[in-house]
């Protein structure tokens, strides 16, 4: 039996959140730290490959609100600020803890991380991003594939074919913009499946997706070979199965590699623990505490009383379990060869701020995967190059499903975020309304369902609801999604009074600067 | 939401969010243990979410690590620039899981008004209608759930997965148990997971046996609904392990 085959597949993705209105904006940090610490050092690491002759090969989403933000200027001369205040405080750190010897490794590497982002991001990339992920795409060196345009929960819209087509062809139309491909591929946000959606996605001619676990074996009927080959919708879409160790391996908190007690603790960060009159000159608010990104502790184990971090433990410890993962997935493949009729499949599909932002050494870990994989047991491929190998599938229909706790939609429904649908639908029945009472309008009435059709796309974003219940952020979500049906419902009355106020519009279209193409007439009914 | 943050709230605001957080606090208690209650009641919460499960969202969620916890002090039911309601007779219903699933409403003004005029004080309820026999309507299985006028959405325990259901809104005249319902709206049709196997007619052979036990389907708590089949899984990795026979 020929070896086993694995499927490393990232998901980059952080929801639109730019504000040009403020002169900082704190919520922008999220982007800048995935930069930083995420999309930087991926590259880094595809480099370091490249230049050893690796055969690396990776599936990868950038959703399209990452890839809008990506690309934007605002946020990119807004981010060369944030490093600049992140070497201010490395510098000051470096003054404070000048006599202790103990913290001084880890202390040079925050001090090499936001240096060497900085000469990447200007120098090297100069700030076109997507453009170096864009290098190794048309190498073929990783695949990139879309999403829902604004990373939309999908299950919660399968009544509504025009807003499930809205997040499907406004994803396909940016990433043809900017990548100048049709994409094979569609990652389904927060792995939401339901089977009312292979043919809004088989239409666009997509040809595959990812799945859970769950919503393969619980499909109709049973796939025989488990999660080690994908099944086949019977319209043709090919879906893609996670596998289940390797999800475990390392997304679990408790028991996943991020664990160790060597690797770096998260949440255990200056920003919290030290005077908030010394930390004032590097945070966005002066007085409101942070995650600043400098933690000197390790994991260690259940207890307050941390070891200082050491980066070069850490660092082993990822080289020993990438050693670890390639070998479980060699032992399971080994297994299930024994029952298969050609090589097993393993798809690990993980977000891809896992790695660096939450999981520090997750890069290391990555590299070294790939290192350790040459010449080994196991063929690493993208999932294009799988299904060029083996277009034929079992035929079968999977069930509702996501990845989010309870394995269905439990996350985007419950008490803390429920209030957002009766809002949110509303909105996409008018938004349709809008759409077949105005189906040929050009120049300003033009823009400004445009404008409407953008609102509405950004409040269906999953992230609003699964950051209200997480607690975090809770009413910054919650404004987010207000101020997206509020613009809209403003301009459903404009257009339903016959006025429009141009002032207005403009600021708004300058500030939700997203998806440029987006055509409002996606949003007519399906017929 | 941190003790420094809860400090500068006033006894009221922090009776609210005790309120909010589904709290019953004594009357009269003093702040500082008001202030405790909240900060325990979100450790817990914390904890709970944590040993719910090790699914991504939890790992998902440090992507948002710029600020610290701020949710909670800001009542949700008081948004600016949205319509409280849309004067509309409607209903509208979402699966959650296998269990449970959502639904909101609402009637018109005038709807309303007709109610009250032609049938006093006559009750809501919902009716949830099965229709996974693909019966015709008047044939098909149903509960009803009371509701009051004020009720605008509930969540509805299903009794089973797999379950091809509608939930309409529906009244009768008041006192009168017999009464025929009348229907003010129907929801969407929607259908909940499924929570079983689904072998096909061939069952599951040996060798799927044994790559769904590899697939980690022991940890789904899934069984099959072919009573006949001789290798079917009955309960959680039970029959089938790894290496079985081998």
């Amino acid at each position: 039996m020929a070896n086993g085959q694995l499927a490393l597949v990232l998901n980059a993705h952080l929801p639109f959140v730019r504000h040009p209105e403020y002169p900082r904006f704190l919520e922008e940090r999220w982007f800048f730290e995935a930069l930083s610490e995420t999309y930087l050092p991926l590259l880094r690491l595809f480099r370091r490959l490249e230049a050893d002759s690796i055969p690396f090969k990776l599936t990868l989403t950038i959703s399209p609100t990452l890839a809008s933000m990506l690309g934007d200027k605002l946020l990119g001369d807004r981010y060369l600020l944030y490093l600049e205040m992140q070497s201010r405080l490395a510098a000051a750190e470096e003054q404070r803890l000048s006599g202790d010897p103990t913290f001084q490794p880890v202390l040079r590497l925050y001090s090499e991380l936001y240096r060497q982002d900085r000469e990447d991001f200007e120098t090297l990339y100069g700030r076109d991003i997507l453009g170096a992920f864009d290098y190794l795409y048309k190498k073929g060196r990783i695949e990139l594939i879309t999403s829902g345009a604004s990373h939309a929960f999908l299950p919660m819209f399968v009544d509504c074919p025009e807003a499930v087509s809205a997040q499907i062809e406004t994803a396909i139309v940016a990433h043809r913009r900017l990548f100048g491909k049709h994409p094979t591929g569609f990652w389904l946000p927060q792995l939401g499946w339901h089977p009312g959606l292979a043919d809004a996605l088989r239409s666009y001619n997509l040809l595959y997706t990812i799945i859970t676990t769950r919503s393969a074996l619980l499909g109709d009927p049973t796939p025989h070979r488990g999660s080690f080959a994908p099944v086949q919708c019977p319209n043709g879409l090919t879906v893609f199965i996670r596998d289940a160790e390797a999800t475990k391996a390392v997304w679990s908190e408790s028991e996943g590699y991020p664990a160790d007690s060597a690797y770096r603790d998260f949440y255990r960060d200056i920003g919290f623990d030290l005077p908030i009159d010394y930390l004032s000159p590097y945070l966005e608010e002066e007085h409101a505490r942070i995650f600043t990104g400098f933690k000197y502790w390790s994991v260690t184990g259940p207890t307050e009383a941390k070891s200082p971090y050491d980066p070069e433990r850490a660092a082993r410890r990822a080289r020993e379990h990438a050693a670890h993962f390639l070998a479980a997935r060699a032992a399971s493949a080994g297994l299930a060869s024994r029952w298969m009729d050609r090589p097993p499949l393993m798809v690990c599909p993980y977000d891809a701020e896992l790695f660096g932002h939450w999981w520090f050494e997750g890069p290391l870990w990555l590299e070294a995967l790939f290192r350790q994989a040459e010449g080994g047991p196991l063929d690493i491929v993208t999932l294009g190059e799988y299904l060029r190998q083996f277009p034929e599938n079992q035929v079968s229909m999977p069930e509702f499903s996501s990845w989010g706790d309870g394995g269905y939609a439990e996350v985007w429904l419950d008490g803390s975020n429920d209030w957002i649908y009766r809002h949110l639908f509303k909105a996409i029945e008018r938004m349709t309304e809008l759409a077949e009472r105005f189906p040929d309008e050009s120049g300003l009435r033009e823009r400004i369902l445009n404008q409407a059709a953008r609102e509405v796309i950004l409040a269906m974003c999953s992230d609003w609801a699964l950051i209200m219940r997480a607690g975090k952020a809770h009413a910054f979500a919650r404004r987010q999604v207000e101020d997206a049906i509020g613009n809209f419902g403003k301009i459903y009355d404009m257009l339903c009074s016959n006025t429009v106020g141009t002032e207005w519009l403009t600021r708004l279209e300058k500030r939700n600067n997203i998806f440029p193409d987006v055509n409002y007439r996606i949003f007519r009914k399906k017929r | 939401m941190n003790s420094e943050k809860l400090e500068s709230l006033s006894l009221e605001a922090l009776c609210a969010l005790a309120e909010k957080m589904g709290l019953d606090l004594p009357a009269g208690l003093d702040r500082p243990f008001v202030v405790e209650e909240i900060l325990d009641a979100l450790v817990e919460d914390s904890e709970d979410r944590r040993s719910a499960g090790d699914e991504a969202v939890h790992v998902d969620e440090k992507k948002y690590s710029g600020s610290e916890l701020d949710g909670l002090d800001a009542p949700k039911d008081d948004v600016p620039g949205l319509e409280s309601r849309y004067n509309e007779t409607t209903i509208r219903a979402l699966v959650r899981d296998p269990s449970w699933a959502f639904a909101y409403w609402d009637v018109s003004d005038s709807e309303r008004a007709a109610l009250a005029g032609e049938e006093s004080a006559a009750p809501l309820f919902l009716r949830v209608v099965d229709l996974s026999s693909g019966c015709e309507d008047a044939a098909c299985e149903h509960f009803d759930i009371p509701v009051s006028a004020d009720d605008q959405q509930w969540y509805i325990n299903l009794p089973h997965g797999g379950m091809r259901f509608r939930i309409d809104l529906c009244t009768r005249k008041a006192g009168n148990h017999s009464a025929r319902a009348r229907t003010l709206a129907r929801s969407n049709i929607l259908s909940s997971p499924r929570q079983e196997l689904h072998p096909g007619p061939g069952g599951i052979d040996q060798s799927s046996a044994r790559l769904l036990n590899l697939s980690g389907i022991s940890d789904l708590r899934i069984q099959t609904i072919e009573p006949d089949n001789p290798l079917r899984i009955t309960s959680p990795g039970v029959e089938l392990q790894p290496g079985d026979g081998d």
